[in-house]
């Protein structure tokens, strides 16, 4: 759950890339953390396994500056996305602001994809949250293989995108998509923040 | 180590007595009378130790071998234990109790454990 | 030593609790790792690392807790060489919090830092504002500075 406050004018909010094992969630965050200058972020903290496979979560916190008078800062975590850690995955979720699905456009991870993101849906109920509340974006990650080997964005949207979310074509190890996803997310966020202000 | 805590208690006017572990402000043993806040006392009396130690090392003195705190409705007697064991041995007494038959059994006490 | 707190009413029991425990850094966040108050850290992105961690440890262990069918652990001492590390929950109006405290072995001890987190736990549960969070408006144009701010920091 987002903090707000009104008297020291901060809002920090959490947001979790979420997806299959090996779909790039940790790559986005590398990629953002080489783009923002130091003074704008904290360390990156991973807790990974001996061979770099996300244990627990990856989190890095940036500093956004000032939105509308706000002091802003947005926490990015990523779960890990192999099936037998989801008691992990279901921690780090807690009091999300909004979700990243990052997905691995190759066609032989279709059903990696589906399981993941009905995981996410049963993870957020174990939490009292309805995943049609929740801020969502869509990344198809991993555009740049070959295209016999990938589905299209619009073919992964019809099979994953039933609600019609915002989603972007990405190869997050170049960066393309990384900056788009990450600007539609905070978006959606901040724009629920704003109208549950206003409520 | 209760033995050594029986000696103490077993002066008129003593309330209580602990072994607390001076590195971690913990109780390592008690025998205390209702109302003494065994943990608190602990923690304070073991922190004070430290900062004594400090002050008599940084006043040329040695290390410290027995102080005396006294207070409106009683008094605080320590002795920190003899070895490398970090224990200090801590007596809470009436305002009236004997102070030289405490200091020497918690001596005793300090040795026994030490 | 800087103490700083986003919600208000946490300020005056951390102030007293770093001040009677003599701890070096304290960190007061919810379980979701998003933070109340600190004390001794710099820079506000070091501070949400120190918290997400945290919470994934209050996290890590109530879930093991509930996995061994026990009640959740009561607190978490690690030492280490000089300094060591305390962490706790408590809870108050606003629900759990969780407390995190650094203390150097030479000025301060666990018997301490137990000690003072009792008091900071009850001075928390007593300074919690009664009633709803007061709430104010987002400014319409917020998307504007977001673009701006987000073009900025990936150097577009």
């Amino acid at each position: 759950m987002s903090l707000v406050n009104f008297t020291t004018r901060e809002i920090t909010c959490k947001i979790v890339y979420y997806g299959p094992g090996r779909s790039g969630k940790t790559t986005n965050l590398h990629y953002i953390y080489g783009r923002v200058p130091e003074t704008r972020r904290g360390r990156m903290v991973s807790l990974a396994t001996q061979t770099d496979r996300t244990l627990f979560f990856d989190f890095l916190p940036i500093d956004l500056g000032q939105i509308s008078g706000f002091t802003t800062r947005f926490q990015l975590y990523t779960v890990p996305g192999q099936v037998y850690y989801n008691a992990t995955r279901r921690l780090v979720l807690q009091g999300s602001d909004g979700v990243v699905f990052v997905g691995d456009s190759q066609a032989r991870q279709l059903d990696e994809n589906i399981e993941s993101l009905q995981n996410l849906q049963s993870n957020l109920l174990e939490h009292g949250v309805d995943v049609r509340g929740v801020p969502l974006v869509m990344q198809y990650n991993k555009q740049d293989l070959p295209r016999e080997l990938i589905l299209t964005p619009a073919e992964l949207d019809d099979a994953l995108n039933f609600r019609g979310v915002p989603s972007f074509a990405a190869d997050a190890l170049h960066g393309q998509g990384v900056f788009e996803t990450l600007k539609s997310i905070s978006e959606l966020v901040l724009k629920k923040l704003a109208a549950g202000a206003t409520a | 180590m209760s033995a050594a805590l029986d000696l103490i208690t077993r002066v008129r006017g003593v309330r209580g007595a602990m072994l607390v572990s001076a590195d971690d402000g913990l109780v390592v043993e008690e025998q205390l009378m209702e109302g003494i806040k065994g943990p608190a006392v602990a923690a304070l009396a073991s922190s004070l130790a430290g900062r004594l130690r400090r002050a008599m090392q940084a006043g040329g003195l040695g290390a410290g071998v027995f102080w005396h705190l006294q207070a409106e409705q009683g008094a605080l007697l320590v002795v920190p234990a003899p070895g490398e064991g970090g224990i200090i041995v801590v007596a809470v007494a009436e305002p009236d109790v004997n102070i030289g038959l405490v200091r020497l059994e918690l001596l005793r006490a300090a040795e026994a454990v030490g | 030593m800087s103490t700083r707190a986003v919600e208000t009413w946490t300020l005056q029991p951390l102030t007293d609790f770093v001040k009677e425990s003599s701890v070096r850094l304290v960190l007061v966040l919810t379980p979701a790792g998003q933070v109340l108050a600190q004390s001794g850290f710099s820079r506000a992105v070091d501070v949400m690392s120190s918290a997400a961690l945290a919470a994934a440890i209050v996290a890590s262990t109530d879930e093991l807790a509930r996995q061994l069918k026990q009640p959740p652990f009561a607190a978490l001492n690690h030492q280490g060489l000089k300094q060591a590390i305390f962490l706790s929950t408590l809870s108050t109006e606003r629900g759990t919090l969780a407390v995190l405290a650094v203390y150097d072995l030479d000025v301060s001890s666990i018997g301490l830092v137990q000690l003072f987190f009792e008091q900071l736990a009850a001075d928390l549960k007593a300074a919690t504002p009664r009633g709803t969070v007061p709430k104010q408006v987002l400014a319409a144009h917020f998307e504007r500075d977001l673009t701006d701010s987000l073009n900025t920091l990936f150097g577009r």
